[in-house]
């Protein structure tokens, strides 16, 4: 809200605040009435950062597949601590440099429509077990279809279907609500495919330099 | 009634006992009820299971005969010799006869019915408290009072403090059998007899007759009384390893598998068939017709129930000990640090936090009970980065074999211990020790529906005004949340529609981008999942009836221009493109979603607890 006018000095500041404090009521700022309490949930803001990380930093580790099978190609590989990882496009992925961006998604792919399996219970039943180049989906564009691949060896647990009536959250937040799939590794899968995969500086080392 | 024959009795037969208890008088009303005991008893019958090696007391028992006759030893000799009595007193109709009769009653006693057997055809020595001990060796005792002294003994050593005791007596599955087969033996040989067929459903069990006998002696000895309580004296008893027997019977019956349900069957068929006498129906003797002819169909003929009986010589092993029965501390706990888990928890031999409540509560209140152990249990949890503040969460802490119940006030010192440790990680209120029904309380207070959160909650814009009425404005919205990632490892994959009953937002002095925002849930609810959206998998399900739709519409708004400004990153696209997904997640940008603090609970959720206290 100061941004728009000169560097504002320490009086305008004071001013606006002075004006915000009668509109607080309005807006119903909600108060935790024990005092006690209130002391210990107010935190000091002192000790957290200015931004502070993402949902996906903090819960994930960030692995990538540049040039997954073809040019281009880039895939990402989020691994959660119990070991499950969600797959999906990296910024870089060519499909994204299509006029227009992604446009369909199509999960029948393969001998079977991956979108078609209920995955149930805790074993997960039902969940198929891939290769890590076992085709995941195939994403359109105005006039090119891109395959994306598994690039974990393990179960399918589910993958995103809001993409079939949403292709566009590919566009927006394919790092988010445009994953493409969770699959679940065993960890000895997990060791050898990690070592087949960048990290997330090698990834940036290797995009920003071309 | 004969003094003499009195006399002999008080000094043979009870002779050691009586060096322990005393009192003339009292061995002379003793000596009385037995003896009133074996008169009433059809005397053929009595001689009969003699000769088949049944003791004393289970004869006594196969009669229905309750209470001080199991105190007291009488050798098989004597009772055949007051069978005799009784049952020339019924034909002379007169006392004056006894004391000749004795004499030649005694000679003419059938051969080796006289001696009492090692081991009870019937009860495998138990209510002769011959049995072997936990190193195997043979103990005799002589009277019911002896095995008292020895549990006495043992409640010593162990320290208990105990205002009554209750008896668990638990036995072979041979017992079962023998009671069955000895059941069937007596129907059919004497089942004509009147007298006996009354007496049959009367029967006592091995188990009763033990708590007979034990029971008054255990009273006196340990100073208070037998009843329903939490202090138990177990007695077990098993089989020798070293008998044969119970394959023997196993393969007469049809092997083993068929013979466990099958005296299973017919303990219960027992358990049907003496309630159906008793009703006088005949349903119930028809099944036992069918019962005893299948055994007789697959035996040689009825003399064979005795068969096993007689072979068997081993006494059973006893083991004895004894213990009080959980008691339980309920109470709310508090969790100030979010390195701390509820239980803990170690994944590959590595522990995950400093601490955990249940150690510091549970370890704290057992030396106060002196108890064996600890178990901890609460009404739900929160993760181990999340505080417990406000009205503290319920929990009950089950001491397993306290040997004292600590006092109101040693239970307050407790709470103060832990109110003031120095890492000040956990605290408590409203500790006490409550009974099992603690346990229902709190399953109550699990079910109840709504959790009160805090949420410390960054967004990537400064807040508005308008954010804060959009947030208030939202009541009971309904939400769906596929299993998170986070559980999705052991959780099966589901959608899980929750309800967010309220949303309130609190501003931080000294920023425009964190703030707080309490809110309350239905009961499981993940909240840091709510709060971040978890890949757009947790997202608002609108009601349309509850929420018009220009709330969802500002809904919406707030979520696109928060979602601007968030974590441009390597993917740097442009707004426009962002606008298509954008209903779900409630704050998907915003992060730090990993404060949260649970800090209250429902008032509803308080009033069942404090029913505990009551």
């Amino acid at each position: 809200m100061n941004q728009s006018n000169n560097p504002p000095d320490s009086d305008t500041i004071r001013r606006q605040e002075q004006q915000e404090e009668p509109k607080q009521p309005e807006a119903e700022t909600f108060v935790v009435e024990d005092e006690e309490l209130r002391n210990l949930l107010v935190p000091d803001l002192r000790d957290f950062p200015a931004t502070p990380l993402s949902a996906v930093e903090t819960n994930f580790v960030s692995y990538y597949a540049p040039d997954f099978i073809k040019p281009g190609h880039d895939q990402y590989v989020y691994r959660h601590a119990n070991g499950l990882c969600v797959i999906g496009l990296a910024p870089t992925h060519v499909a994204f440099k299509d006029e227009g961006g992604i446009t369909a998604v199509d999960f029948n792919v393969g001998k079977s429509d991956r979108s078609g399996i209920k995955v149930t219970g805790k074993r997960k039943k039902n969940a198929q077990h891939f290769e890590s180049n076992t085709a995941l989906c195939k994403v359109c564009t105005n006039g090119n279809s891109y395959i994306v691949r598994c690039c974990v060896k393990g179960s399918l647990l589910e993958v995103n279907d809001r993409l079939i009536k949403r292709p566009g959250l590919l566009n927006s937040s394919a790092d988010r609500e445009g994953y493409i799939a969770i699959i679940m590794p065993k960890p000895a899968d997990w060791l050898k495919t990690k070592a087949s995969l960048s990290t997330l500086e090698e990834y940036k080392k290797l995009r920003d330099g071309s | 009634m004969s003094s003499e024959i009195e006399t002999t009795f008080a000094t043979d037969v009870y002779g050691t006992a009586a060096a322990v208890e005393s009192g003339a008088s009292y061995d002379d009303e003793e000596i009385k009820v037995l003896k009133d005991a074996v008169r009433a008893l059809p005397p053929h019958a009595v001689n009969d299971l003699l000769s088949k090696g049944v003791c004393v007391r289970c004869i006594f028992r196969l009669f229905g005969i309750c209470g001080e006759a199991y105190l007291r030893s009488l050798p098989p000799a004597d009772m055949i010799r007051i069978v005799r009595e009784s049952t020339n007193a019924d034909s002379h109709v007169e006392d004056s006869g006894l004391k000749a009769d004795e004499h030649s009653s005694c000679l003419s006693t059938p051969k080796g019915s006289e001696v009492e057997p090692d081991v009870c055809s019937l009860c495998l020595g138990i209510l002769q408290f011959h049995y072997r001990n936990d190193k195997g060796t043979l103990v005799k005792k002589l009277s019911p009072l002896e095995l008292a002294i020895a549990i006495t003994e043992l409640v010593k050593q162990e320290g208990h403090q105990i205002d009554s005791f209750s008896l668990e007596i638990s036995l072979p599955p041979l017992i079962q059998e023998n009671e069955h087969a000895v059941w069937l033996y007596l129907k059919r040989k004497f089942g004509p007899e009147n007298k006996f067929q009354k007496r049959l459903p009367e029967q006592i069990s091995v188990k009763d007759a033990l708590k007979f006998a034990l029971a008054t002696s255990l009273e006196t000895l340990l100073g208070v009384k037998s009843g329903p309580t939490s202090y138990r004296i177990r007695l077990t008893y098993t089989e020798n390893a070293t008998s044969s027997i119970s394959s023997d019977v196993a393969e007469r019956n049809g092997g083993s598998k068929r013979r466990k349900t099958g005296s299973d069957l017919s303990s219960e068929l027992l358990e049907v068939t003496r309630e159906c006498i008793d009703n006088h129906k005949c349903e119930g003797d028809n099944i036992l017709e069918r019962d005893l002819t299948d055994l007789e169909d697959s035996d040689e003929s009825f003399e064979c129930f005795n068969l096993p009986t007689e072979k068997i010589k081993e006494p059973c092993c006893l083991m004895f000990l004894c213990y009080r029965t959980p008691i339980y501390f309920g109470g709310r706990y508090f969790k100030f640090s979010r390195n701390v888990s509820q239980t803990r928890w170690i994944i590959e031999d590595e522990r995950m936090g400093e601490a955990s409540v249940e150690e510091i509560i549970g370890g704290s209140i057992l030396p106060a009970c002196q108890g064996d152990n600890y178990k901890f249990h609460a009404a739900g949890r929160e993760d181990i980065d999340v505080r417990m503040l406000g009205s503290g969460r319920p929990f009950l802490v089950e001491i397993q074999n306290a040997r004292q119940i600590p006092s109101e006030a040693l239970v307050k010192e407790v709470e103060t211990k832990i109110n003031n440790l120095e890492n000040k990680l956990v605290g408590v209120k409203n500790l006490k020790v409550v009974g099992n029904q603690g346990w229902s309380l709190m399953h109550e207070g699990e079910a109840e529906k709504q959790k009160q959160y805090c949420a410390l909650v960054w967004i990537s814009r400064p807040l508005e005004d308008k954010d804060l009425l959009s947030i208030a404005s939202r009541k009971d919205m309904h939400v769906l949340q596929r299993t998170p990632i986070r559980v999705l490892h052991r959780r099966s994959p589901l959608d899980r529609p929750k309800i967010i009953h309220w949303m309130k937002i609190e501003r931080i002095a000294g920023s425009s981008q964190y703030f707080l925002l309490h809110l309350c849930t239905q009961a499981g609810t993940y909240i840091k999942e709510f709060v971040h959206g978890d890949l757009g998998r947790t997202c608002p399900r609108y009601a349309k009836s509850i929420l018009s739709n220009s709330f969802c519409l500002n809904l919406i708004k707030f979520l696109l221009s928060s979602q601007h400004w968030v974590n441009s990153g390597l993917q740097g696209r442009d707004t426009p493109t962002r606008c298509n997904g954008c209903e779900d997640g409630l704050f998907h940008d915003l992060v730090n979603h990993s404060i949260v603090d649970a800090y209250s609970l429902l008032h509803k959720l308080i009033f069942s607890m404090d029913e505990i206290k009551a």
